[in-house]
């Protein structure tokens, strides 16, 4: 599995000739030494805790730790599986990542054509500052500024009032609350996301234009018949990128925004995760077989779509 | 950029320039009010803003919600463990990153493809909160800011973009190097670095956006509240303080509640400002930076 945007070069000259693999090994043990500190990194904080997802086929006890603890085989699961809240969380999950991935998906695409189509230089500069600066903020920085402008006494209420419209109570109402996930989720994100594909864009050949232009062809044309195509491989692995991610994201957003109104239709599986393992109970293995489950799933959707990605003949994630 | 100077660019501006002009001018707007209403309460007063919730000009500007915040202490404790997060973690993030993508964008060594894929592999799976929380436990960094600084120091991304840079840069450079005696960690350091600034740039911007705007490893790993950063205390003063206040409705709370709206609103600004001072600084670098980086097939 290598990326194939993001690889190292492939190199024709990869079996050396000369020397056992020892020689070649002692050749570049300058080089080792630069990887030694990232390495014992991912050791500890990576792979020791993917270690620690034995946990879910375990019966965690704190005094015997995660190695010492008795194996227990799927009964971790059975509990997962028959437990209606999880099974809510789960499809609750589901149901508001497939709504933002169909709606929000294609936002940025539309924003980065408008951009790229803008002709003042420094005004499309300005523009791509004010709307790629929310994506660096935090979400407890943006629902502070959310719950500001769509509480009950606030901006949009106000302005509601005024105009003799009826107030909303946005992210007080269980009905309101996921399409202001939504709305929210677009306003934070979509100039970020705008920005890879304005680099696509821009690694467009400029022959293109400029022949179609000859021919004669609009703009709209040539946004439709050349922008749009040569970011399609662009747009196919962000899609991949975000099916992979339908089982989790979203736990900063929705763990912020959510209030005691909106707590029925607010626990998505990361609430949940974290609401098993660190407020309610904690039984760690029960939240860890959750987890793994979780990640099992994603990683799996990733590979699917990659793969229906390349079946149709675009380019996939890996080569 | 090479599109700007082509002929598609020169021209007079049509119809279609100015909707779309007009079309990205509400865009922008629509970023920026809520932005400036925030700011805007954050100077007023609570009967003002009481009276007028729409809020564009306050007409009595005061500081009273920052003098009100700043009594209370917290902030300034949340500003100094978030300050003591960037102080140690940057140079150990940047560290670990560009030793790793120097020595992964070098020519051809054995090993080099299982460790790339090692890298990778932590893009798409990983061990999740629990195990993490554990192995934190067992090496006695929970409680202590560490843990925090640890759990965020590297990212595979990060690194990824880096070395597509790095991988960018001319091989004849390394290679004179190499024959003036020049060790691989003197390359990095004297000839690659120097060489990289665009994506050490973006790759710091990225890092401190994280450092700054980390709560959860914190939420988690922290016992005591006076270790918590700034977005920690933030949510403590906005969200949890929210909670029931989004429907509260009677009368007697608005005038209590406007107050404390604008300390929240001066938590918020006082928590954004850092970056409203270096995002636009840095972005002319990271708009080259991820282009070289990511861009590069």
């Amino acid at each position: 599995m290598k990326p194939a945007a993001l690889g190292p070069d492939k190199d024709p000259k990869e079996r050396k000739h000369n020397g056992s693999i020892l020689t070649e090994i002692w050749k570049h043990k300058m080089t080792y030494t630069l990887l030694i500190p990232g390495l014992i990194w991912l050791i500890l904080f990576a792979y020791l805790p993917m270690g620690g997802l034995s946990l879910a086929f375990k019966h965690y006890k704190a005094n015997l730790g995660i190695w010492g603890s008795p194996w227990v085989g799927l009964e971790n699961f059975t509990y997962v599986f028959r437990d209606p809240t999880f099974i809510d969380a789960l499809w609750r999950t589901l149901y508001i990542n497939i709504i933002k991935l169909v709606i929000q998906f294609p936002f940025p695409i539309i924003l980065a054509v408008l951009l790229n189509e803008l002709r003042m230089r420094r005004t499309k500069k300005l523009f791509q500052t004010v709307l790629t600066f929310p994506h660096f903020l935090s979400w407890i920085i943006v629902s502070g500024v959310v719950i500001n402008v769509l509480s009950y006494d606030g901006l949009v209420n106000s302005s509601l009032a005024l105009l003799g419209l009826p107030t909303i109570n946005f992210l007080g109402s269980e009905k309101t609350f996921i399409p202001m996930l939504l709305l929210t989720d677009i306003w934070k994100s979509t100039g970020w996301g705008a920005i890879i594909y304005l680099a696509a864009i821009s690694g467009i050949d400029q022959d293109q234009y400029e022949s179609a232009q000859i021919d004669g062809a609009s703009r709209m044309q040539q946004m439709f018949r050349i922008t749009l195509p040569n970011i399609l491989p662009t747009v196919t692995i962000m899609f991949i990128l975000s099916v992979g991610g339908l089982m989790s994201s979203g736990f900063d957003q929705i763990f912020n925004l959510a209030n005691a109104a909106t707590k029925n239709v607010s626990e998505v599986l990361d609430v949940y995760i974290y609401r098993i393992t660190f407020q309610s109970s904690t039984d760690f293995s029960f939240s860890t077989a959750v987890s793994l489950f979780r990640s099992v799933v994603n990683m799996v959707l990733l590979l699917l779509a990659d793969r229906v990605a390349k079946w149709m003949g675009g380019d996939g994630l890996f080569r | 950029m090479a599109r700007t100077k082509s002929k598609y660019r020169i021209g007079k501006m049509t119809t279609i320039d100015y909707i779309i002009f007009v079309l990205m001018l509400v865009i922008a707007l629509f970023i920026l009010i809520p932005f400036w209403n925030v700011i805007m309460i954050s100077f007023s007063t609570p009967k003002e803003y009481a009276d007028n919730p729409l809020m564009m000009f306050p007409k009595n500007p005061t500081l009273d919600s920052y003098k009100a915040l700043f009594a209370d202490g917290s902030i300034f404790r949340g500003y100094w463990n978030t300050l003591k997060l960037l102080i140690v973690g940057l140079p150990l993030s940047l560290f670990l990153t560009s030793s790793m993508a120097y020595g992964l964008s070098r020519n051809k060594f054995p090993g080099k493809k299982i460790i790339f894929f090692l890298v990778l592999f932590t893009m798409i799976f990983n061990g999740g909160i629990v195990p993490l929380y554990l192995v934190m436990k067992s090496l006695h960094l929970t409680g202590s800011l560490w843990s925090v600084i640890l759990a965020g120091s590297f990212s595979a991304f990060n690194m990824i973009l880096m070395m597509n840079y790095f991988q960018s840069l001319p091989e004849s450079l390394m290679e004179s190097a190499r024959l003036d005696g020049a060790g691989e960690w003197r390359i990095l350091f004297s000839v690659v670095l120097p060489l990289a600034m665009p994506i050490m740039a973006t790759i710091t911007l990225f890092y401190g956006v994280a450092y700054w705007n980390s709560w959860y490893d914190a939420m988690i790993f922290l016992r005591k509240a006076e270790q918590l950063p700034l977005q920690n205390v933030l949510r403590s003063i906005i969200v949890e303080s929210t909670t029931n206040a989004s429907n509260a409705s009677s009368v007697d709370a608005v005038g209590k509640q406007g107050f404390s709206t604008g300390m929240k609103m001066a938590a918020v600004v006082v928590t954004m400002v850092p970056i409203m001072c270096f995002f636009p600084m840095l972005q002319k670098h990271f708009a080259k930076g991820v282009l070289t980086g990511a861009i590069k097939t």
